[in-house]
């Protein structure tokens, strides 16, 4: 306690000195604090954008599917992986697509199109396919009177072939058992726009798109949404100890390259918190050297009084972490309010974004304590380096010379 | 008598070359036994404060030897000589050196805390040796708010507080006025006979060697006379 008390008056020994070191380490906290923020919230709506508009958490393929799609490439019995995937706590739904790609048709021409068939029910529920819908309706899962399926279809592919709500599409493609698949479509609703990534996409009711595609039955890909996403690693872990003829990937693979920059930009960022970190305390470092030249006297008569060298060490290490302690707190006080204006309110983007066909029209920081510790980590870690030079300093002096000093 | 400190051919030079070199201590051999108030004197320069860091382990003898209880303390380490000096001897310095952001108190409790004394044993402790050196009721006075004499008393107390086998005083009256220097040295004979407390230091001050019982005088870094009482 006492020295704890000791340490305490030697910072406000000299209160404008102390003050000023200790609203520089306060605004580097809250630097820091705000940027991991801004980071992490920025990456973490992206990955919710990506993981619920039509990655998902997890996904299963056969084989290599995911790095060489083929159509060939099919899992073969969904309804087993269905009934495993059922079981699992972790798993919040689930859904089912098959691709191809195709070649499109109207009365006023063609373009080439990726086609996607799924689950209409359960696609509902885990992606945010239906949202995307700007004009017409969900499609239905069974044909229309008529015998014919209907096709959601992306904005390129509607102003490309100038067709509308009702119209019919013509789709060409190959088969999965190598025949020529053709068949008409009718339009009953426009996804994205022009510039969304599912311009040129045509989304079919998964049992039309096995017909259309003669794969019966069979389905390219399970798209998995988790009730949380940091379980994303371990689910795909144990589910592919649970199906070992497929391939089981979390996000982090299906979406590696996405993943693989934001760990660049990570560590670039984490390059740049150390680059400020490094220039607070080299301030810290001259308040400390200044504050331990001063008092050569006091540490002369410390160690004539029988103190180990260590003991002054950690004296000074005491005051430092103290100091760095009290501009944590207010750097907390500062910081917990900004972060969570940010996390809620968010700064206003002045033009909204697209991302995924979602627009987003505001940046939102990330609340949670990893934003507050890891800053504070840092900085009683750097803390106690800082001090020691300056600690080992004060421990060397001669107490003979250092009692002659004024 | 038991010997407490004794000083062996102990010599401690200053300068690298026979031409600036200075005999700090020249062979100096003294012998200090348990409960004596012994004063060390001699003109400026005569090599009195250079010995009592000898013997406090402050400074390394050029050559020689310091025994403290029949431990030869020239030979030890660092390390070793912060623990002789923490729980064996006693320092009052000339300018009193209290740490200034403590009070009186907690100056006294420092070293006992330093030698690992339990806090109630420290309390009590502090309250005995401000009550010795009459400065009750002025514990939480910090050294700004406290007279040169009554800072030297808290040096004394802080000194004795830790329980040393001797208390080693440079010039301690040196700062302060000639009636109050007396006054400090009376309460330092006090406590050398009412608790055996041994006593050395440091003066060229007639008046205050005239309290001692025992006169070492010395010129040019040697002893030039050695006068028992």
């Amino acid at each position: 306690m006492l020295l704890i008390k000791l340490a305490f008056r030697n910072i406000f020994r000299q209160r404008r000195r102390s003050l000023l070191t200790a609203l520089s380490l306060t605004g580097g906290y809250v630097l820091s604090v705000f940027s991991i923020s801004m980071q992490d919230g920025s990456y973490a709506n992206a990955i919710a954008f990506f993981t619920e508009d039509h990655s998902g958490h997890v996904q299963i393929h056969k084989d290599d599917y995911l790095d060489r799609a083929k159509i060939h490439k099919t899992i073969d019995n969904p309804n087993a992986i269905a009934t495993i995937l059922d079981k699992h706590p972790s798993i919040a739904s689930y859904t089912t697509r098959v691709f191809a790609p195709a070649l499109s048709y109207s009365d006023d021409g063609n373009t080439p199109v990726q086609l996607i068939g799924v689950d209409v029910l359960r696609e509902k529920q885990t992606s945010r396919l239906y949202q995307k819908i700007t004009d017409g309706n969900y499609f239905a899962d069974s044909p229309n009177d008529d015998g014919y399926f209907s096709a959601m279809i992306g904005a390129g592919v509607a102003n490309s072939l100038e067709v509308g709500l009702g119209d019919e599409l013509i789709l060409i493609s190959q088969g999965a058992d190598g025949s020529i698949a053709n068949d008409i479509f009718i339009v009953s609703a426009i996804v994205g726009e022009n510039n969304s990534p599912d311009k040129n996409t045509v989304f079919l009711p998964l049992s039309g798109a096995q017909s259309f595609l003669t794969m019966y039955g069979k389905v390219h890909q399970f798209s998995i949404l988790l009730t949380d996403i940091s379980d994303a690693r371990e689910v795909a872990t144990e589910l592919q100890s649970s199906i070992p003829s497929l391939s089981v990937a979390p996000w982090q693979v299906v979406e590696s390259s996405f993943y693989k920059t934001m760990q660049a930009d990570r560590e670039g960022n984490l390059v740049m918190l150390v680059i400020i970190g490094i220039i607070v305390f080299i301030g810290v470092l001259n308040t400390v050297l200044m504050s331990v030249l001063e008092r050569s006297r006091e540490f002369g008569v410390l160690k004539a009084m029988g103190s180990r060298p260590s003991k002054i060490v950690s004296m000074i290490t005491l005051e430092v972490t103290m100091l760095s302690a009290m501009s944590i707190v207010l750097g907390l006080a500062l910081a917990i309010p900004l972060t969570y204006w940010f996390s809620t309110a968010g700064i206003e983007l002045p033009e909204p974004v697209d991302v995924g066909g979602i627009k987003m029209s505001r940046m939102t920081g990330l609340l949670t304590p990893t934003v507050f510790i890891i800053p504070m980590i840092g900085i009683f870690f750097a803390a106690i380096v800082v001090s020691i030079f300056p600690g080992l300093r004060a421990a060397n002096v001669t107490p003979t010379a250092a009692m002659r000093s004024h | 008598m038991t010997i407490v400190i004794e000083t062996k051919d102990l010599c401690r030079y200053f300068g690298d070359s026979e031409e600036t070199m200075v005999k700090a201590a020249d062979h100096v051999n003294i012998e200090i036994e348990k409960g004596e108030f012994t004063a060390i004197i001699g003109p400026s320069g005569s090599g009195k404060t250079t010995v009592l860091h000898l013997m406090g382990g402050l400074d390394n003898p050029t050559s020689g030897e310091v025994e403290l209880s029949g431990k030869n303390i020239a030979k030890m380490s660092g390390g070793e000589l912060c623990d002789l000096r923490r729980d064996h001897i006693g320092f009052i310095f000339q300018s009193y050196n209290l740490i200034p952001v403590l009070s009186a108190e907690e100056n006294i409790e420092y070293i006992m805390l330093l030698q690992g004394v339990k806090t109630s044993e420290r309390k009590k402790r502090v309250k005995e040796m401000l009550a010795l050196v009459g400065l009750s009721g002025l514990e939480n006075r910090r050294p700004g708010k406290l007279s040169g004499g009554q800072q030297q008393r808290v040096a004394i107390a802080r000194a004795m507080a830790s329980r040393p086998d001797i208390i080693l005083a440079d010039e301690p009256t040196a700062n302060l006025d000639s009636k109050t220097g007396i006054a400090l040295l009376d309460v330092m004979k006090e406590l050398n006979e009412a608790h055996d407390m041994t006593f050395v230091f440091s003066t060229h001050d007639e008046k205050i060697m005239s309290r001692a019982s025992r006169l070492i005088h010395m010129r040019d870094g040697k002893v030039e006379l050695d006068e028992r009482k």
